[in-house]
């Protein structure tokens, strides 16, 4: 018996001491063939899966046997995220291509080593076939670090059922309509607009904002202090749509039950991007037909500005092999060729910052690409503006300024305080 | 006095049963609430979570089951689950053993210092362990997770194993020791057997936690050979939409193992314990 | 108090080794690093810059953390002494074999076994002032909804009830620990004439002082390191209502604030490692198995 144990143990020391040792260094992939690994979202249940599966597969047959691209699937948004800014913080690039959001929190990666640099080879046509500013979004001290791949608008939606019942024709295009339309609703017997103040962002919340401090301040406003009047004006109209017109669940909803009251019919106006316009359960609603999308009132001076984001970025792994590097370039001319997103596009509603001839034929999709591209200026949301710490502040006193607990101007000062300039 | 003895016992076991029957309602909603849901339509989830739904939607357990190498997930779940109970259960048993019968310099540092680490927000931990498993050569493997699991799960091994065998009375032990029971006799034979019960509550915990842990799987593994079922169950998850319909389905599938093995350990794993504490 | 040398000392040693070796990998080095990160102005990018204390300064001084650290030491209390106790209790019934108590001790156990994300979604449900449950039963008694969730005065009790209410762990620990009790004395004690009630506080909470303080420690330190059903059920807020030491360590790693997210933690393990060997100084008192362990 004693024997026993003894020698049990002793495996087991052996095998704990000598784990590192049994392990097998990565195999070099087999008769020179460039294995590129691409952690990658649009797996899964994601709209852009099987697009993006069927263009990996194509080019890994049209480049056999010497570049290969793998998959590997990540799931899970957040975690996703997780592992991008763990796997840097550690000091190894998350894989050969992978994708960020940038925005003024992630921006902090192009001080990476880690993360190839693309001006050199984004030139000529490869170049043109890029949206200017989205490019231009994506330099960052003149840096390319990343290529801007997936965009979304964030306009208004508006259920028009449920407006024309209340007797609003249109979606207003003023503040004054805006209020009528608004107090025509709750007549009506629904909560007029979906709010909240939940998850990191508030996020449709979140939009709203951008719109009213965007029409009050200007393109530009981001870079104002955020104590300017245009913010403090925006806050006091989020003080009284939280006060008057939305759900009362609203302080404290998350994403889920804000886009939940909108598919019940509960509420009629509501806000987000256009990957919502491919939800089955939406499809599934009698006002579907009916949605109609536009840019949010004027709340000030300045008209039409769309809210525009940048949702989806590719980067690269850096590599001093210079044949790998190529194989990567090459790989991403294929990805961002425009017959190859228009592909994507098409299977998925979503808006990408390369030129294409596609046009969605689905109506509500199609809305997004008209809009998108008749709107003269657009200018950024909070939360790509000014970064995860400003938009997390925001939420959380968003839920203290609309229950009275602190004036607008606290409000603004507070969110200021966290922005790092 | 016979009568008040009387009501008294009647109060008591209306009370008792009052605490038992709400304590259940606790336990089944969140249950039967899961159920409920896996079988409606998304719309139907998120406009009316109470509701019944207009027709129960099967395809939804059709869809989890389809879901991309389901089996293969599942096989790695177990491996991994068993493989964390088995390794954590034999290294903190033999520590507790040390840390609860034995007498040394320092221990009671080293104990406190192994139970600080049930305090531990593991995710403050990911860039370190990722550096370590990525040093190490042991990314995406299989017996990675096995060992992280076991290694997160020793502060609270530790913590249940040396109570239960600090309980043990002396004179068992001095028993043995007359009996000319050694050190690793009366770990084997006197200690493991005597705080069984223990080892099995601290076996349950890991293996309920290498079943349900999602953050550490995903961030050191990326192929399917080292996958868990958890990262399955994510896949209802993409970037702007969550499935939740199927994803029910997919979490009431994806439990019915744990139940299983839970029932299995407590009631005839703790059944026999019982019974040999009661002989003891 | 010095101890004479244990003639076993090799193989004590011998036995501590794996689990040292693990503990060192997975916890002492990821503390070394967590606490050398705390020290240094940090993203997440390229070198740490030393900058001394200054993080935690930062910290001690930001209403935000202030706020997360009550909140931690109020979730402590609520686990350790209404948690436990709700456990115990449980667990003291089911320890006398009732009708179905095997089924009951396994439905109680379920939800610790079933996914955090579910749970949290459920009780967001239940709490919504709109289609929630416990607002319907306001409503049929004559009272307008509340928001639950989404008010500060009520959204930490409203998500610490949730919590608390979910005994599964606690009670099969004690559980386990009250099935081992000799049923002699038990026995004993009938012939003596001793009521249910009385044999509880006389043989059963007694025997079970160790195991009930164990719980209890267990409990208070899961309630300082207390995030995920919180983090998923409000998100910390409204403003920053419910927000946790583990809540903002998570936010902060979000926005790239490695270093800040380190002193968090580093502070967090601190507290808790006080509250610790403070609970057990003050339980552990009078019970000679707990002084031997000190």
């Amino acid at each position: 018996m004693k024997g026993i144990f003894k020698r049990a143990l002793g495996v087991v020391l052996v095998a704990l001491l000598a784990l590192p040792a049994l392990v097998v260094a990565q195999s070099p992939s087999k008769s020179g063939e460039i294995v590129l690994k691409w952690p990658c979202i649009w797996v899964g249940k994601d709209s852009k899966a099987q697009a993006v599966a069927e263009i990996v597969e194509s080019f890994n047959t049209a480049n056999a046997g010497k570049i290969r691209v793998e998959i590997e699937p990540q799931p899970d948004y957040n975690a996703y995220e997780q592992k991008v800014r763990t796997s840097l913080a550690a000091g190894v690039a998350p894989g050969d291509i992978f994708t960020i959001k940038l925005n003024a929190t992630t921006k902090e990666y192009y001080q990476s080593k880690l993360l190839m640099e693309f001006s050199k080879e984004l030139s000529g046509a490869w170049k043109s076939s890029f949206d200017a500013g989205a490019l231009a979004q994506s330099t960052v001290d003149g840096k390319l670090k990343t290529l801007p791949f997936e965009t979304a608008i964030l306009p208004i939606w508006y259920n028009m059922d449920a407006l024309r019942k209340a007797g609003v024709a249109a979606p207003p295009a003023t503040m004054a309509e805006f209020w009528t339309a608004l107090d025509k609703l709750k007549a009506s017997g629904v909560y007029p607009m979906s709010q909240m103040t939940g998850d990191v962002n508030a996020w449709t919340s979140m939009i709203w904002f951008s719109h009213f401090a965007v029409s009050l301040g200007g393109q530009k406003v981001w870079e104002k202090p955020f104590t300017d009047k245009a913010f403090v004006e925006s806050a006091k109209l989020m003080q009284r749509i939280f006060k008057d017109y939305t759900t009362p669940d609203a302080v404290g909803a998350g994403a889920g039950v804000s886009g939940g009251h909108f598919l019940a019919g509960r509420t009629a106006v509501f806000a987000n991007g256009p990957w919502y316009a491919g939800r089955a359960d939406l499809r599934a609603t009698p006002f579907f037909p009916s949605v109609t999308i536009a840019a949010a009132p004027s709340a000030g001076p300045n008209k039409g500005i769309m809210i525009s984001r940048l949702q989806a970025n590719i980067a690269a792994g850096e590599t001093t092999d210079k044949a790998r590097r190529a194989a990567i370039i090459n790989f991403l001319k294929y990805l961002t060729a425009p017959e190859n997103v228009a592909k994507i596009a098409k299977s998925s509603g979503a808006m990408f910052a390369v030129k294409t001839n596609y046009l969605p034929e689905d109506a509500l999709q199609k809305q997004f690409y008209t809009i998108a591209a008749a709107s003269k200026t657009t200018a950024t949301d909070l939360e790509a503006a000014l970064g995860a710490e400003a938009t997390l502040e925001f939420a959380q006193q968003l839920g203290a300024l609309v229950l009275g607990q602190i004036t607008p101007e606290s409000f603004c000062a507070a969110v200021e305080r966290k922005i790092d300039r | 006095m016979r009568r008040t003895k009387g009501f008294t016992a009647v109060a008591t076991s209306i009370l008792k049963w009052a605490v038992l029957v709400f304590f259940l309602l606790v336990a089944l909603l969140p249950l039967c609430w899961l159920v409920l849901n896996s079988l409606k339509t998304n719309l139907e989830l998120q406009t009316s979570p109470f509701a019944f739904p207009a027709r129960p939607a099967f395809e939804n357990y059709a869809n989890a089951m389809a879901m991309a190498n389901l089996p293969r997930l599942f096989l790695n779940s177990i491996i991994v689950a068993v493989g964390t109970v088995f390794l954590n259960l034999l290294v903190s048993s033999m520590a507790g053993f040390v840390l609860a019968r034995e007498e040394w310099r320092g221990r009671d540092a080293v104990r406190t210092a192994l139970e600080a680490g049930v305090l531990v927000p593991i995710i403050a931990f990911m860039v370190p362990y990722f550096t370590l498993v990525t040093k190490l050569g042991l990314y995406d493997k299989l017996y990675t997770l096995i060992l992280v699991y076991a290694a997160i799960n020793i502060p609270v091994s530790i913590f249940l194993i040396t109570s239960f065998m600090r309980a043990i009375p002396k004179e068992l032990e001095e028993a043995a020791i007359i009996d000319g029971c050694g050190f690793f006799q009366r770990y084997a034979r006197v200690i493991l057997p005597l705080s069984r019960s223990g080892l099995v509550t601290a076996g349950t915990f890991c293996f309920i936690y290498a079943w349900n842990e999602f953050v550490m799987a995903m961030l050191l593994t990326s192929s399917l050979s080292s996958r868990t079922i958890q990262l399955g169950i994510r896949f209802f998850t993409s970037q702007f939409i969550t499935d939740y319909a199927g994803m029910f389905a997919a979490i009431v599938i994806s439990m019915a193992p744990s139940v299983i093995g839970y029932v299995f350990l407590h009631n005839k794993i703790i059944a026999g314990l019982t019974a040999g504490a009661v002989k003891g | 108090m010095r101890k004479r040398r244990n003639p076993n000392a090799v193989k004590i040693a011998l036995f501590l080794t794996p689990v040292l070796v693990l503990f060192t990998a997975f916890f002492v080095y990821p503390f070394v690093f967590t606490f050398v990160a705390s020290l240094t102005r940090w993203r997440g990018i390229g070198a740490m810059r030393f900058i001394g204390f200054a993080n935690f300064g930062k910290l001690l001084g930001d209403p935000t953390f202030r706020l997360a650290i009550r909140n931690n030491v109020i979730w402590a209390l609520a686990s350790g002494f209404v948690q436990v106790p709700l456990a115990a209790l449980v667990a003291l019934i089911l320890a006398r074999e009732p009708r179905g108590w095997k089924a009951l001790r396994t439905i109680y156990f379920l939800p610790n076994v079933i996914s955090t994300v579910a749970l949290a979604m459920v009780w967001s449900a239940l709490y919504n002032p709109q289609y929630g449950a416990f607002n319907a039963i306001r409503g049929l008694i004559g009272l307008a909804p509340r928001n639950y969730l989404g008010d500060p005065a009520t959204a930490l009790v409203s998500v610490i009830i949730q919590g608390v209410l979910y005994i599964g762990y606690f009670m099969i620990i004690i559980l386990a620990a009250a099935m081992s009790i000799p049923r002699e004395l038990y026995e004993a004690a009938e012939i003596d004439g001793a009521t249910t009630l009385q044999q509880e506080f006389r043989i059963t909470i007694p025997m079970l002082r160790g195991t009930l303080v164990t719980a209890i420690t267990l409990a208070m330190a899961y309630g300082m390191r207390h995030f995920e059903s919180t983090y998923l059920m409000t998100g910390g807020g409204p403003a920053y209502a419910t927000t946790t030491m583990g809540i903002d360590l998570f936010n902060k790693m979000d926005a790239l604030r490695y270093s800040e997210a380190s002193a968090a933690g580093v502070i967090l393990i601190l507290l808790g490692t006080l509250v610790i060997v403070g609970i057990r100084k003050a339980l552990g008192k009078g019970d000679p198995m707990a002084e031997a362990g000190q």
